[in-house]
Order: C-alpha cells, then structure tokens, then sequence
C-alpha cells in the first residue's frame, strides 16, 4: 500500500541546506539536528508493540510451521518441511484458498462500480446530500458480527426479508449455488461504504475548472464523465482495488456468522482463514495452522508487492 | 447520474430534470441500504411467534420486550462497557504510539532508521487474520488470553497509522519547529505543544478510524477471549447464546443496540467522519 | 487470575485516568459490586452448550442448585453450540483460564487430552455428594475412563428419533390401537408410510425433515443405518479402516430416495415445518420441551429400523474438569457439588428429552410419566449407535466435519452414493493415520500405548 521509496527518503538535517545567518540561530540549528540524534526514543514505544505483537508471532510462526505443536504447547517436537509437503497435499487448503479467491473476483469489482455509482449521486446531488450520505455509509458502522446475524435472518427461505420481498423461496444459504452469492451480497451492503466515501473525497478534489473548460468545449455530461471524472479517479481506483482485494482475501468474520461457524453447504463457503482456524483451534493442530498461514501470507505479499510495482512503474512514466 | 451542475447552476430552481431523476435514483439506492437495518427493527418490535409466521413489515403485536430482556437478562450491557474499555483503550494508545513513531521518522535521526522504517512496511502486510494462530500462543505465553490486556494490546502496532501521519509530519513546514527550538523548547515538549496541536485533523481522523475498527473488531477479541464476561459487543453476539436457542427478535435487538451508538455518534459527527475516513483511506495512496 | 474484576482492576491501575474518566469509572463500579458479590461465597464457573429445547431445563435445574446451595454462587455460561464451544474450551483450558465445570459430550473426550486439557474427576468428592459408579448405566460410565481415572461424568444419553403428528397419521390411518406409529421394519414399508401420510398434506408441506443439507445430522443418521446394517469403521486394533462401502451406498441410496421421490425438501426449517403441519420429522431428542411448548399432538419413536436391527444414534452428555493447574479448593469442591446435583436430578434433565444416565431415575414415577420419553428412552438406550470410540470422533468433531459433508453431498445429489461411500472411505483412511496432534501418535498407537 506504501512504495518502500518513501522509508529511504530520510529527512536531510535542516541544517545543511539553509543559508548562514545569525550565529546564535545557526548554532542552536546545528544542536537540533545533532540532538534528534537520540530521536529513537520516539519510536520506542511503538517498536515495542510492534515486535511482541508482530516481529515475534511472525517469527513464532515461522518456527512452529517447521514443529507438531499443539494447542496445549507440550509435545513439541521437529518434524521440519513436512507440514509444508502435507499442505500442498491437503485437498481442503486449495479448496478454501478457491473460495477465498473466488469471493474476492466476485465482491471487489461489484464495490468498485456500486460505490462509485453511489459517490457520483452523493457528488451531484443537491439535495438531500447528508442523507444518502448517511443511508449509503451506515452499515459500515455495524460489527461483522451484527451483519453476519442481520444476513442469515435476511436470507431464511421463508420469513426472511429478501424473499419476502422478490417473492423468492429459496433457501439460500442451505443450497451451494447461492451460498457464496450469498455472502457477496451481505459484505457488499455492508462495506461499500468505505470505498464510497474515498470515491466522494475524490471526486470532490477534482478541480471544477476542468468540468467548466470541457462545457465550453460542447461536451455533454456523459463526455465529461468519460474524459474527465473517470481519469481523474485511477489513482483512487487503483487504491480502492488494492485495499478490497487485500481485506477480501482474508474474508472471514461475516462468512462464519452467517454460516454459524460451519463450512456452509456442502464446504462451499469454507474460508481460508476460517480453515486456518480450524486447525489451529478446533483440531489443535498450532504447527501446521502456522504453515497454511504462511502461504495465505505469501499470497498477500505478492499481491501488495505488485501493487508497489505498478505505483513505482507509473511514477517513473510519469516522471 | 453525472447531472451536469453548472446547467443547474444556470436555472432558477434547483430542482431540474437531472436533478429530480437523480433523486429519485438516489433515493431508491437509500431505500435498498436502509430495508435491512428496518426489518431487523421490525423483527425486534415483533414477539418470537409473530417474527417466524409470514413475513410482513410492520408488527401486529407490538412489543418491546425483547429489548427489555436483552437490557435486562443478557450480557449485552456488560459487553458494551467491555467493548467500550478496549476500543477507547486502543484509540488512546494508538493515537500516542503512532504520532511519536510517525514524528521520530518524520523528524529526527537516528541509527537504523531507514531499516525500522521499512520493518514498519512491511507490517503492512500482516493482520490478525493471518498472523492469528501464532500470535494467540505469542499473547498465550504471556498469559495474557481472557484479559483486557491481551485484547487491548495487540491492537495497538498499527504500521498503517504510523505511515499514516509519518506522510502528514512531512508535509508541516520546519519553520515553527525550528523557532521554538531556538527559543530553549525541547523536542518533546515542541513535540506535544507544537505539532499535535497543527495535527488536530489527522489526528483525529486517525482516531475515529481506529475506534471504528476496534469497536467492530471480531477476529482478535474472537481468538483471545473465552470467558463470557469479557468479550466485546460483537464477539459476545457471534459466540454466546442465551439458553434458549436461536430468537430471532431477540438477536436483532440485540445486533441493533451494538450497532447504533456508532450510528448515532455519525449522525451528529457526519462530516467529521466522512473527512476522517477518507482521509485515512486516501493517506495510502 | 480468572476473576474478570481482577484484570479490570489491573487495567484500571494501569491506565487509571488517563483518559475517558468516565466508561473506564463505569468499568470500575461494575467491579465493585462483581467483587463484593464473588468474595463472600464460593464462585464456581460452568459453562455449557444447552442452546436447544434443553437450555431452559438446564437453566432450571441451576437455579434449583442456587436455591438449594445458596453458600455456592453458580456462574453458568451457554455458549453457542458445537465447533465454536470446543474450541473456546480447548483455548481456555490450554490459556489456563479454564472455567471450574463443563459439559462436554463423551464421544469428545478421547481428543480432548485427557490429563492435559482436562482433569479427572475427585472420587473422594463425588462419593462425598452421593454419586456411585453402581447407579449408572455401566457401559456409559466405562466410556469416561481413560487410564483408569474418570474425565467424564455422564450426565445422559441423547439419541435422533422420528417424530411423527399424530393428526396426520392418524388422518392417513397409520397409528395402532395405543395411538402409536408402529415401526417400520424394511424401506419399502417406510416409504409407505410417507406415501400415505403425503396424500393427506397440501401441496408444497414437505413430508419429512430430513436435515438433508446439515452435515451433522447427516452424519449422525448414517451412523444410525450404517449400524443397523452391522458395518464397521475399523478393526480392533485401530490399524485399519474396515468400512464396508456397499453398506454406506446402501444407506446413502436410502437417504437420497427422500430427497427425487419429493418427501424432503431441502433446506426447510425441519422443527418449524413440523409444527406448521408437515407430518414427520428426524430430530434430536432435545426437541421435545420445543415441539412440547407448541401442543402439538405427537410421538416420538427411534429412527425407523428399516434395514432390519433396530439402532439409532446416540451420543452422552458428559460433566467434565477443564484443566487448571491450581484446580482444588472451594471452587473445585462446588464444582463436584454441582454436577452430582445436576446428575442425581436427572428426572428434572428429562423433561428437557434427554435419557437419564443416573439408573435410580428409571423408578422415579415422575419420570415414568413423561411423555413422550416413555415411548422411545428403553429402546434407544438399548440400541444405541455411536461413533467409533477414537481421539478425531464425537460430536461435531473432525470425524463428522470431514464425513458429514460428503454425506449431505450425497442426499443433495451433487455426489452419486457410491462415489460418496468411496470419498467416506478415503476420508477414514487418512483419519486413520493422522496423529492425534495432542500426543503425535496416531490412533493404533495410542491404542497400543505406544510412544511416539
């Protein structure tokens, strides 16, 4: 989400670049860059967190991907890759890595085109702006878990909502076929939210002179839309891609809620993080939850390393 | 959908085609958002009989008693003080975390820097949902499973908020530092006199981001909390039923009264928010 | 350390008034008076997963012992049924923050590390409060030892019936002399049956709920016919899998015939339906105080024995002591205190449709009286057929999480029966020789005794 550019770009001390002026002043400059010297401290607290809740449950991983560890930590012993070699075996690890995979092809482009679509008339609309602001925002403030509950009340086949309103009896989430769709439907309400309201910002920053330069140019509205609004907002889109494919990947809290903890109709909505957890906490099998982590992990790098290839790649075209 | 504004800004009235088609768009896609958040209020007004015989909106027996017993018998109050300890807990410590280590990139010098920033990117890519198994025998061996601490703590190495406002220090000019310095300020008290106070919009868009999550947070409190007594709202409502299975009206009361407060508060606090998140989220780009 | 007020109270010392002064005040008025309440008697905690038609018995018979014992104060948590309660268990037992007393189904008990993740019971204590090994059901009791200390107290035994409307049966001409749906004996006299109770129902009322989709249920039925068949999962010794897949298609075939002749309808409310007028539905037998509540005329017998033995599934309610490692004290004692009362008023557990494992019960005119336990609770004690007795079975365990999918994949009719009695089999194969990760031996070897 971040170009690694920016942690090599360490802030030059102020000192060097400016100009000699009065002694005093310059010297006391010279003091407050020598004296940042010991600015660690400010970092301290931070690096603390950091390492005990992050550097070492990573590296813990690491180490308990390569044991047979247990839930209880007793009995631990060496069993090198061969968690590793049972996962790429594990018929349940590449079908819950599909699900995950699949939900993110279907959930990501539906948010992309309905929350533009909702900033566009939030963005143009005059009135009433706050309260479709506020309709299409709101669920985003629920828990997952008050949407997970609120969806499966939604979708029983015959006093749910969503069949009592398209004159429906099918059971949704007890047949393979709609399970997921489901799903889809459910985290789409609840999260598109979030890339509505980064939509809106940025419609809002672009510059209205450009909309009014293109009027005089005889361009209608759809025009303006196709040459204007749209370009402006790659960058926006780019990062509203790259946040909901990360975040969907790692799916978790809605589907099992619905799903009452279970791999929903005939495993088809069996998660990949959910299936971590199964093997860590509910077969007590911590070793290898750690290596079946490790490939979601891997995953995920390639995913955020490849969106910091493009960003680099386009500010070098662009430079 | 694209209504083209300086049109409308030409005609007397505001209420042009455009602008009443866009309406009405608008207000069908409202009426969808809003349909499930009804019913469920529907269902909580409904007794247990009524909400499973044929559907219908508006309740015949209305009641209020499934919010009564939900207030009155559940642990829902007791979960909403937990949730409301550890997410006001988490923003807290976020917020002082992450703004010192954001100003001690942004700002100073010291050995290693470059390395600690880049170990603080690459954190970007790891969250509870993959680190979990490892991470709950990390806060397992520090004995910190069922306590407040051990669902507080682990919330609070956000790298995403240190990049976050790491990107805003650099943007504020050096000059009023550097005149404070000059006149004796140490770096800590320019730190918290001078430049927290010219973060105030960052800040609190930091803030209000991390509150939100935490207040939804499952994942974690879901991992490191057994005792019914101290899970959060959300966790509480997905893990622990009351005795008498599964009562429709009940659960969504329930899922309403852990939903509204933050609704509520984004009611009052619209724009706030709105220019909270956003900036957040666009702080990534 | 497992007094929530504490870790609020450290918490409080800690952050004290750095900020929101007032939830975090709220925080601490809440503790006070949890202090105040816990400090002057006895705190034992206990948690359970009765969520069903039971849950209400349960929170009765807690109350009666808070009555009765008001020197212990009872902390009972229901927690949501199934995988998620497991692994709550487990995460607190191995935290070390287990509650004093739990509810665990006995089938559980082998892969829940008895003696790491569990404690054995105080004999000492239970003779103490009147409970004795000769007042239950012996083959239960049994099932609870494991090297020679006992884990699990057995509080019942639940089996899935077939409730039938007597309306409807009636209407169709199905009941006897008593009232009472004579069992079938074969499937085509089954299928009769729901042919003749079909004709009596209006279109789109399903005939039977078979919680076809539930991979739970599905589960627990097949093991019900697989058994009346005389199949087997695997040998004596735990080293090979001995499942007969012409049986399992046998069964599965039977099952998918609910499902193309239209008697089923797949992902119905099955309890809901029955109520609402659909004539029969398989059910566990915690659906009596539900169905009971709703008076609806109707019986309740063991799954139908259509493959000729009669048998029905059955699992146990069990009491057990998650792990701490400063178990003992009053805590401990109040524990043993409350599961010999639950046990020893076992007519009470009854009503909520469970099987009494406590023998003295069976001569309570109380409990005779019960309808319609009286019907099926001899049959099926006398029948009952369980999962194989291994570390990776019992409830909602790996066993019914790896086999149940494939079964109800078979009653939707995404997988033909032979091909899923093979997938079955495949699936048993590599239980078999999985390692309990608990002691890194696998189920021979642990049968064995063997090390690692």
């Amino acid at each position: 989400m971040s170009s690694v550019s920016s942690t090599t770009t360490a802030v030059a001390p102020a000192t060097t670049l400016r100009p000699r002026t009065a002694t005093a002043a310059e010297s006391a400059r010279a003091r407050w860059g020598r004296r940042f010297q010991h600015g660690g401290w400010f970092v301290a607290p931070f690096f603390v967190m950091y390492g005990l809740f992050v550097i070492v449950p990573v590296v813990r991983g690491l180490y308990l991907s390569l044991t047979d560890a247990n839930i209880s930590g007793d009995h631990t012993s060496f069993v090198g890759l061969a968690n590793y070699r049972e996962a790429l075996k594990d018929d349940l690890v590449w079908s819950s890595l599909w699900h995950s995979v699949k939900f993110t092809m279907y959930v990501v482009p539906c948010i992309i085109v309905v929350a533009l679509l909702m900033a566009l008339i939030a963005h143009h609309a005059v009135h009433f702006k706050w309260l479709w602001r506020l309709c299409f925002f709101a669920p985003f403030l629920l828990p997952s878990a008050v949407v997970g509950n609120l969806w499966w009340w939604l979708f029983q086949p015959t006093n749910g909502m969503v069949n009592h309103v398209l004159g429906l009896d099918t059971p949704w989430l007890a047949q393979k076929s709609t399970a997921m769709t489901a799903v889809v439907i459910a985290t789409l309400w609840w999260t598109v939210g979030f890339s509505f309201l980064l939509y809106l910002a940025a419609l809002q920053n672009i510059p209205q002179h450009l909309y009014e330069a293109a009027e005089l140019d005889g361009a209608n509205a759809f025009k303006r839309l196709l040459h204007i609004t749209v370009p402006n907002l790659r960058n926006i889109t780019g990062l509203v891609l790259a946040l909901q494919i990360l975040a969907s990947l790692q799916v978790f809290d809605q589907v099992v809620v619905m799903y009452q903890f279970g791999p929903g109709p005939e495993e088809s909505t069996r998660t990949f993080v959910q299936y971590t957890l199964e093997q860590g906490f509910t077969s007590y099998r911590v070793g290898y939850a750690s290596a079946i982590s490790f490939i979601l992990f891997l995953i995920i790098a390639v995913v955020a390393l490849g969106r910091m290839w493009l960003l680099r790649n386009r500010e070098e075209a662009a430079r | 959908m694209t209504a083209p504004t300086p049109v409308m800004r030409k005609s007397r009235s505001t209420w042009t085609p455009a602008q009443i088609a866009l309406t009405v768009v608008a207000a069908a896609l409202s009426l969808i958002w809003v349909s499930p958040l009804v019913w469920a209020l529907s269902t909580s007004l409904k007794t247990p009989t009524e909400s499973v015989t044929s559907p219908h909106w508006i309740p015949k027996d209305f009641t209020l008693d499934s919010w009564k017993s939900v207030f009155e018998a559940g642990n829902i109050p007791n979960w909403f003080v937990n949730s409301l300890v550890v997410s006001v807990c988490v923003t807290f410590i976020v917020m002082l975390v992450a703004s010192l280590a954001a100003y001690g990139f942004a700002r100073t010098e010291f050995r290693g820097k470059s390395a600690l920033m880049a170990l603080t990117m690459a954190g970007l890519m790891f969250s509870p949902a993959i680190l979990g198994v490892p991470l709950f025998t990390t806060v397992q061996s520090l004995g910190m499973v069922d306590t407040y601490w051990g669902m507080i703590l682990p919330q609070c190495a956000p790298a995403a908020m240190v990049y976050i406002l790491y990107k805003f220090f650099q943007s504020l000019p050096r000059e009023l530092e550097e005149a404070a310095f000059i006149d004796g300020a140490g770096r800590w008290r320019i730190f918290f006199t001078i430049v927290l106070p010219l973060s105030k919009p960052s800040l609190s868009a930091v803030g209000i981001f991390t509150f939100i999550a935490s207040w939804n947070n499952f994942l974690w409190p879901y991992m490191v909390t057994n005792n019914p007594d101290l899970m959060t709202m959300p966790n509480g409502i997905a893990t622990v039923q009351n005795a008498f299975g599964i009562v429709w009206p009940k659960l969504m009361a329930g899922g309403l009264i852990a939903g509204l407060p933050l609704i509520i508060v984004f009611v009052f606090f619209q724009s706030q928010i709105v220019r909270g998140v956003a900036h957040t989220g666009l702080a990534g780009q | 350390m497992g007094l929530p007020g504490l870790n609020r109270r450290q918490l409080l010392a800690g952050v004290g008034g750095l900020t929101v002064a007032g939830s975090l005040g709220f925080a601490a008025l809440g503790t006070g008076a949890d202090a105040l309440a816990s400090s002057a008697r006895t705190r034992v905690r206990y948690w359970n997963l009765f969520s069903g038609g039971d849950g209400a018995n349960q929170v009765a018979m807690v109350d009666a012992f808070r009555t009765a014992h008001p020197d212990v104060a009872v902390k009972a948590s229901t927690l949501t049924w199934g995988g998620p309660y497991y692994t709550k268990l487990a995460m607190a037992a191995a935290g070390n923050r287990a509650p004093d007393l739990a509810v665990m189904h006995q089938g559980r008990v082998p892969g829940f590390a008895p003696g790491r993740l569990l404690d054995p019971w105080d004999m000492d204590l239970l003779t103490k409060y009147g409970v004795k090994e000769a007042d239950f059901n012996p083959v239960l009791w049994q099932r609870g030892i494991v090297d020679g200390k006992l884990y699990a107290l057995p509080l019942d035994i639940h089996v899935q019936l077939n409730f039938y409307r007597k309306d409807v049966c009636e209407k169709a001409g199905l009941l006897d002399a008593d009232g009472k749906l004579p069992s079938a004996g074969s499937t085509d006299e089954w299928f009769e049956i729901l042919k003749s109770a079909k004709k009596q129902l209006r279109n789109g009322v399903q005939t039977l709920g078979l919680h076809a989709n539930d991979q739970n249920f599905a589960w627990w039925f097949f093991v019900a016919f697989y058994q009346q068949l005389g199949g087997s999962y695997f040998n004596d010794d735990q080293t090979d899998v001995t499942f007969d897949t012409d049986k399992a298609t046998q069964v599965l075939e039977f099952f998918r015939k609910h499902v193309t002749d239209g008697y089923v309808t797949v992902g119905a409310a099955d309890g809901e339906a029955f109520i609402a007028g659909s004539p029969f539905t398989w059910e566990g037998n915690w659906s009596v105080p539900y169905f009971n509540g709703e008076k609806v005329g109707y019986g309740a017998q063991p799954l139908p024995p259509v493959f000729g033995t009669p048998a029905t599934h059955a699992e146990s309610h069990s009491f057990v002591l998650p792990h701490q490692s400063d178990r003992g004290g009053a805590a401990n004692e109040g524990a043993h205190m409350l599961a010999a009362y639950m046990i020893k008023h076992a007519t009470a557990w009854a009503g909520g449709g469970h099987v009494p494992a406590y023998l003295p019960t069976f001569e309570d005119p109380a409990y005779l009286k019960l309808s319609p336990q009286s019907e099926y609770s001899k049959p099926a004690m006398e029948h009952p057929a369980t999962e194989p007795h291994i570390w990776f079975a019992g409830s909602t365990g790996i066993l019914a999480q790896r086999i149940g999918p494939v079964v109800a994949a078979s009653n939707l009719g995404s997988a033909k029966p032979d091909a899923a009695a093979r997938r079955m089999k495949s699936g048993l194969e590599q239980l078999l020789a999985m390692k309990n990760p608990m002691d890194g031996r696998t189920a021979a070897q642990e049968l064995k005794g063997a090390g690692a």
